[in-house]
């Protein structure tokens, strides 16, 4: 080898190169390979290919859904039904898991004995057991063991839980209760403007106004007083006891009570140990500080310790939820149509064609993950530290 | 006197703690009984059908009745004790690795990931060196659990070092790549990716693989792109001067990395390592959805039967109870790392 080829050689933009070139070449031969294996196999299989097949019909019932389907629908309906449960169940479990996470958390700090011996009894048992044990068990062992539709428990005459699910009322037609969501819309604005007043009035005049109290009026109660006039003046269907079975309003299946029952209590175990570290992170001399500064308690709480706590627990709570949205897939093992279980399950049985199928899938789970952690970076960024 | 101070400062300090604690103590009182006769004092121990069970308490026969199919599903009973010789083994040599107090740690990490798998697939599958045959169909129960999270574990790890080392390179060819990989396998549900691995490998390979091989490939690319963002954590917690010293001293990428950087990176990110590795193991339960029988699985699957219809919570707390303690050990044992870590940097 030349001296002038050898320093080529072992110049470091050279072999930088060469080893990318390497590494890229070996990956897109690898892929090449699969592919080629895969339209072989797939021509001697006689399956097809392409997305045509999303808008054949899809003759596939499914027994839970809260949009409008049935079997005449083609295939992407289908698909919009099972992620409408996924996101259903998830959402739901999210807003339990954080509710039920926090209570648990805060009481494993608590100063009383029993109730942090509990807390920490609930976090480590719950932690080293597999989720899917917990499914089972809320399905096989708790929703399946209720009493038949005869015996039902019953609340108000109205709710009833049995071992096909859980009755509820519901509006004869249409989604009266969007309304509420605007309310909510209505009731987050309000508040905003409110907050903006109150900061400017208290930096020109030095008055606090109690802007926590309204906010919570605000944001609570105008979609609380929404959904009082909206159930008021629809319509209900209310289930009714017939024959064996109930007529009537809306039932939440078994699968469906299940894996929620599943996914909150495994989740908020989680959610504790994180709500947790973050009020154990805000210092001592934090607290310290701000009561010498003369804020009372509650102050204390609300604008020192709440604002370094959620900085610290934001981005495990994001991997929380993330983790909740794919563990909602768990759902395939009891048949909760949810979008593994009606897509990669029926529909590819149906249609045999598994690398769409899958790519679809896979691709749902991604957006929706990036959809999660690109709020909860917005929502980081709003609340961390601002320096110089 | 010292027991009426400590219930005053701890139990009802305020009128709201007494409170609490009066309710606690109704919660135990009304729930803790009824538990403790189902699961012991009502519970029937002995027998060998059904007929040995009341209604009252748990009826343990089941489990009893079929601890050996839990424990190695349909492994021909003539040969089951190959599976114990291989599970004493990894167990020695876990402790021998995970123990700090005894020698002899060059020989025992490298015992534990290039010997023993070799060791492990002999004893379990046969066909050669005088062990007979057993196909991989007839694995199961706790035994396939096991199986499946070390090795894939074992698989997972070398790639998830590798990922790690991607994502933190300087060329971005690479880290593109190892970004990519990594934020898709752990975009994805696990259920989903097992599923794919099952459906997927027959199809883009040209060779029919394995069921359990499939379920194995599956789990080790996600847990991989786990490890590689725990060992990311070491990789970036080792101080840069370690790296400019180790460019000082003349060594390349690869020297420097093996020699310098990844020992100290590793031991940082030990903890970390461990506790997604536990995370993982208990989502090994989910390859019954391609009809594996591990441990939890088969226990179902037992419980379907019309012998012992209705005793399926009997099923999951015996499942339950080992994933509990075995996960629970391994989470102490990584606290304890975590805690020694921590002590051995503050100085």
């Amino acid at each position: 080898m030349t001296a002038a080829l050898r320093r080529w050689f072992y110049d470091a933009r050279v072999r930088a190169w060469i080893s990318q070139a390497a590494v890229a070449g070996a990956m897109f031969g690898t892929i090449w390979y699969f592919v080629a294996n895969a339209s072989e196999n797939m021509v001697k299989a006689g399956i097809a290919s392409g997305f045509d097949f999303l808008w054949r019909t899809s003759g596939i019932d499914v027994p839970f859904k809260i949009v409008d389907y049935t079997p005449q629908n083609n295939i992407v309906d289908l698909l919009w039904v099972g992620v409408a449960n996924t996101l259903l169940v998830s959402l739901l479990g999210m807003a339990l898991a954080t509710i039920l996470g926090f209570l648990i958390g805060i009481a494993r700090l608590s100063k009383n004995f029993l109730l942090r011996g509990l807390a920490t009894g609930f976090v480590e048992f719950v932690r080293n057991i597999p989720l899917l044990l917990f499914v089972f068990f809320w399905y096989f062992g708790v929703i399946r063991a209720l009493p038949p539709p005869r015996d039902s428990f019953g609340a108000f005459d109205t709710f009833f839980l049995n071992n096909r699910g859980l009755y509820v009322p519901a509006p004869t037609e249409g989604h009266p209760f969007a309304a509420v969501s605007v309310a909510f819309a209505i009731g987050v604005a309000l508040f905003l403007v409110l907050r903006a007043w109150a900061v400017k009035r208290q930096a020109a005049t030095g008055k606090i106004f109690p802007i926590w109290a309204a906010g919570t009026a605000l944001i609570v109660g105008v979609p609380l007083a929404a959904a009082i006039v909206v159930a008021l003046t629809t319509s209900w269907s209310v289930p009714v006891r017939g024959g064996f079975n109930f007529r009537g309003g809306f039932v939440l299946v078994p699968e469906f009570v299940a894996l929620l029952a599943a996914l909150v209590t495994y989740t908020a175990g989680f959610v504790a140990e994180v709500v947790r570290g973050g009020i154990l992170a805000v210092g001592k001399g934090q607290k310290e500080a701000a009561a010498s500064l003369g804020l009372t308690p509650g102050q204390t709480l609300r604008l020192i310790v709440v604002p370094q706590a959620l900085r610290v627990m934001v981005p495990p709570m994001t991997s929380q939820y993330l983790n909740l949205l794919k563990n909602s897939s768990f759902g395939a093992a009891i048949a909760y149509p949810e979008i593994v279980s009606v897509f990669m399950g029926s529909a590819l049985n149906a249609t045999g064609q598994a690398i769409e199928i899958i790519a679809i899938t896979l691709a749902i789970y991604l957006v929706a993950g990036l959809a999660v952690s690109m709020f909860m970076n917005w929502y980081n960024a709003r609340i961390a530290l601002v320096t110089r | 006197m010292k027991a009426l101070a400590w219930a005053r400062a701890n139990l009802f300090a305020t009128w709201i703690d007494a409170a609490i604690t009066l309710a606690c103590i109704w919660v135990v009182w009304r729930f803790l009984p009824p538990l403790l006769d189902w699961t012991i004092f009502k519970a029937a121990w002995l027998g060998d059908d059904r007929s040995a069970c009341s209604a009252g308490g748990a009826c343990w026969v089941f489990i009893r009745a079929r601890f050996d199919q839990f424990m190695y599903g349909l492994y021909p009973a003539a040969q089951t004790w190959r599976i114990d010789i291989a599970g004493a083994l990894l167990v020695i040599l876990g402790v021998w690795a995970g123990w700090r107090r005894l020698p002899g740690k060059r020989y025992a990490i490298p015992a534990v990931l290039v010997v023993y798998p070799f060791v492990g697939i002999w004893l379990l599958l046969g066909g050669f060196g005088g062990l007979p045959y057993v196909e991989t169909r007839q694995w199961g129960g706790l035994m396939l659990t096991v199986f499946m999270t070390v090795y894939a574990g074992i698989f997972a790890f070398p790639l998830g070092v590798l990922l790690a080392l991607g994502r933190q390179s300087n060329l971005p060819v690479i880290r593109t790549i190892s970004v990519a990989f990594i934020e898709f396998w752990r975009g994805v549900p696990i259920i989903a990716v097992i599923f794919l691995a099952s459906l997927l490998l027959p199809l883009i390979l040209p060779i029919n693989v394995d069921r359990l091989i499939r379920a194995v490939v599956g789990l080790t690319l996600v847990i991989a792109a786990y490890m590689a963002e725990a060992i990311r954590g070491g990789l970036q917690a080792v101080p840069k001067g370690q790296y400019e010293a180790a460019a000082a001293l003349g060594l390349g990428y690869w020297r420097a990395t093996i020699l310098i950087v990844l020992p100290q990176a590793l031991r940082i990110s030990l903890p970390a390592l461990a506790n997604e590795f536990i995370a993982l193991s208990k989502n090994t339960t989910l390859v019954l959805i391609v009809s594996l029988f591990d441990l939890l699985g088969i226990v179902h699957a037992a419980s379907a039967d019309p012998k012992w219809v209705g005793y399926n919570v009997e099923g999951y707390v015996f499942a339950g109870t080992i994933f509990w303690f075995a996960c629970f050990a391994m989470s102490r044992w990584s606290a304890s790392l975590e805690r020694r870590l921590g002590a051995a940097r503050s100085h």
